[in-house]
């Protein structure tokens, strides 16, 4: 392998490529599509409060991966078996470059293609950074995981163009792998989890027994088997004599269905849409604006990682969910206008608590992505070995139907 | 490295799956010469280019290209060997000089070298107001030259053509002769395929004959070549005349050994000056002769015989 013998075949596919091919055409559209779709995020983020670009990026980004995934496998797909059904790859086996030459040229060129991709639609992340939110350091990582990702999408597509004679086949089982590192990977988690989840007793955290007796006699208990914690019942407003306190909280042991994701949310880990999602969350307060793929994916993926743990038994809700205090709570109210102004402001506090709880728990969960990253990364490494031993000349065993020249 | 080695095959076997390609073949260039690989199609003549070009190992057998072993030197064996596929396959965008560009940076020739370089070859093979047209719309005649072109880029001193001449013109199959002469006479060693006899017969100082995977004869024709040794040698004509009883009572008188076929009839003399002695002889003698030309009989007669046999 050769610096001289890769740029020759760099050069050399990307020149063919831009006389030949419609990817100006694609390019626009390409742009043309991401446009529209962060013009709409914008225009349904626009009036809200808060930072609207961490809605823009999160949902720019996962649709560049997302059509990325798409545009890029058939950039290598057909590369290799598409250039032997022209008889040129045999041309080029006879001169001085060698497999390893030809194979990292052509993925060099594909990759180049891809970030010219990447480049179309960073002006509508640029706007997202104007628009306030997003760190540029997150930005910068969360591009660059995206990038690695569109190289090994590439490096598979090279690598099935380099086993199979036809160009349909090795289409099909690029687009095939990339569908199973995308859903695949999902669905195997999702069967995973009835496999792996136990009946078990655990201690959970919840407000006494004693406490309803002594202060709501009529309630039933809370502390009953099988009531899961989404359905504990709101407060009634107003209508507690006395509302319970961290210090009613008790442990008890109850049977209870536990899912195991800790065991396998490594499944999860090897998704590229996880991998960018997670490289670089913004660990704001779990709040959405509206759909932040990204975000929800990365908290998802660490949810998983984390599976159950003495937080997450914890129902007592007076240490889950505090009550916000809300200034001036005492004073006279005016009248009716302001007390539903103060009633709205309270909720939103109580809102924001909550989430700053269980986002401090997401953060403490070690991140996700660099796993799929070194996953990826083996896959990538992997596939550009075989390659170029599948080019590598002369050739003892021919696959069948394939013929040199 | 060995320039003087040519190339030495010795026993070479090779299959694909269940298809016997090339069974036993044993052949031997020389320096300086052309030789013809000539076959019915599915002789197995690719398959052996194939292994002679480095891109396939024999499965038996020994392949000695300027003294180097392709299998275990492909790299050296490259530098030297120029090859030249059946297929005529070029790339689609590039434009007929860029494409023999391309192949130079390929054999490592820097950028003014190479493009020099092309234009001495397009200027050879006549492709020059082509140059920059893509090379996608050249006909298939013009692509062959272009193939042969790509081949001669790094200045090899073997050269490895499959069926050059196919999808030739006459003009043109003229030219590749002429061509392919100068190249033996500045000291390359040519292998040169073909499954039609006649258009290796005026090219080639030697053929060897490949039939089902296997090399069957060995031929020397030496009087198509032009060197002074071979004017020597006894060659083989085949002379036609008006009045045929009267050019065989001459040949007869002159004692010239003579095979009589049904429109004309083939002799044997020693060398070059014999035979124009001998035309003007038989001129003298007032013979209405038509056409003295030299004859291969024994290739054809050998090849036919090789190709029999098959389906
Ligand atoms: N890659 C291959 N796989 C299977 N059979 C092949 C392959 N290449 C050549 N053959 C077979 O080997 C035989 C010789 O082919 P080839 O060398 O191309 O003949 P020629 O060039 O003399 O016409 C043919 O019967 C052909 O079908
Ligand atoms: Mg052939």
């Amino acid at each position: 392998m050769s610096l001289h013998g890769i740029r020759t075949i760099a050069v050399l596919e990307l020149r063919q490529r831009m006389r030949t091919s419609r990817w100006p055409v694609v390019l626009g559209i390409w742009f043309l599509i991401i446009g529209a779709v962060a013009g709409l995020t914008w225009w349904a983020v626009h009036d809200q409060a808060g930072d609207r670009g961490t809605t823009l990026y999160d949902v720019v980004l996962f649709f560049v991966l997302g059509l990325g995934m798409l545009v890029v496998p058939s950039l290598t797909a057909t590369s290799i078996n598409g250039d032997r059904e022209q008889g040129v790859l045999a041309t080029l086996q006879t001169t001085l470059l060698t497999s390893a030459d030809i194979v990292v040229g052509k993925l060099l060129a594909a990759w180049a293609i891809s970030l010219a991709f990447l480049l179309a639609a960073s002006p509508f992340l640029v706007w997202a950074w104007i628009a306030g939110g997003v760190e540029v350091g997150r930005m910068l990582l969360a591009v660059t995981v995206l990038a690695f990702v569109l190289a090994v999408i590439c490096a598979l597509g090279l690598m099935f163009s380099a086993l199979t004679a036809r160009t349909i086949s090795s289409a099909v089982l690029t687009y095939l792998s990339v569908a199973a590192f995308t859903f695949g990977t999902v669905i195997a988690f999702l069967i995973s989890m009835p496999i792996m989840a136990t009946q078990q007793s655990v201690r959970v955290k919840v407000v006494s027994d004693a406490f309803y007796q002594q202060t709501q006699p009529g309630i039933a208990s809370q502390t009953q088997p099988g009531i899961p914690s989404q359905t504990q019942p709101a407060i009634p407003e107003g209508k507690l004599s006395a509302e319970p306190t961290a210090a009613d909280c008790v442990y008890v042991n109850r049977d209870q269905t536990i899912l195991h994701t800790e065991r396998t949310w490594w499944l999860l880990a090897l998704n590229p849409f996880v991998v960018v999602a997670d490289a670089a969350p913004s660990h704001k307060p779990l709040k959405y604006l509206g759909f932040e793929p990204l975000q929800m994916i990365s908290d998802g993926a660490r949810t998983a990682r984390m599976g159950t743990t003495p937080d997450s038994l914890n129902e007592c809700w007076p240490e889950t969910q505090p009550t916000a205090v809300v200034a001036g709570r005492s004073a006279p109210l005016q009248d009716q206008q302001l007390q539903d102004q103060k009633q709205q402001d309270q909720q939103v506090q109580q809102e924001q608590l909550v989430q700053n709880i269980q986002r401090e728990r997401l953060n403490k969960v070690p991140a996700v992505w660099p796993y799929g990253f070194g996953f990826l990364g083996l896959i990538g490494a992997g596939t550009i070995w075989v390659a170029v031993r599948r080019l590598r000349t002369p050739i003892r065993r021919l696959p069948r139907g394939t013929r040199i020249a | 490295m060995d320039a003087a080695a040519g190339i030495e095959v010795t026993g070479v076997r090779r299959a694909f799956g269940s298809v016997l390609a090339v069974d036993h073949i044993d052949l031997q260039a020389r320096p300086g010469e052309v030789t013809a690989l000539v076959g019915p199609n599915g002789a197995g003549k690719t398959t052996l280019l194939l292994m002679l070009g480095t891109l396939l190992a024999p499965d038996n057998g020994s392949i000695r290209i300027a003294g180097i072993d392709p299998v275990a030197a492909p790299r050296e064996v490259r530098a030297t060997m120029g090859w030249m596929p059946d297929g005529f396959g070029t790339w689609d965008a590039l434009t007929v000089r860029e494409v023999l560009e391309t192949v130079g940076a390929a054999y490592r020739i820097a950028p003014t070298a190479a493009r020099a370089r092309a234009g001495e070859l397009l200027e050879l093979v006549h492709l020059g107001d082509l140059a920059d047209r893509p090379a996608r719309v050249l006909s298939r005649g013009q692509k062959q030259r272009l193939g042969l072109a790509r081949a001669l880029v790094h200045k090899p001193s073997i050269l490895l053509l499959d069926e050059p001449a196919s999808g030739l013109d006459p003009r043109s199959r003229i030219e590749l002769r002429d061509i392919l002469r100068q190249l033996a006479a500045s000291g390359a060693t040519l292998l040169v395929s073909s499954h039609i006899l006649t258009e290796l017969q005026e090219i080639a100082d030697r053929a060897v004959i490949v039939a089902r995977g296997r090399s069957v004869a060995m031929q020397d024709l030496s009087s198509a070549s032009s060197d002074q040794g071979s004017r020597q040698r006894v060659s083989h004509w085949r002379i036609t005349s008006l009045d045929p009883p009267r050019l065989m009572a001459a040949l007869v008188h002159h004692g010239v050994a003579t095979q009589p076929l049904t429109d004309a009839v083939d002799v044997e003399v020693a060398g070059d000056v014999a035979a124009s002695e001998l035309l003007a002889v038989l001129v003298g003698d007032g013979i209405p002769i038509t056409a003295f030309a030299p004859s291969y009989g024994a290739l054809e007669t050998a090849y036919l015989a090789a190709t029999e046999d098959r389906q």
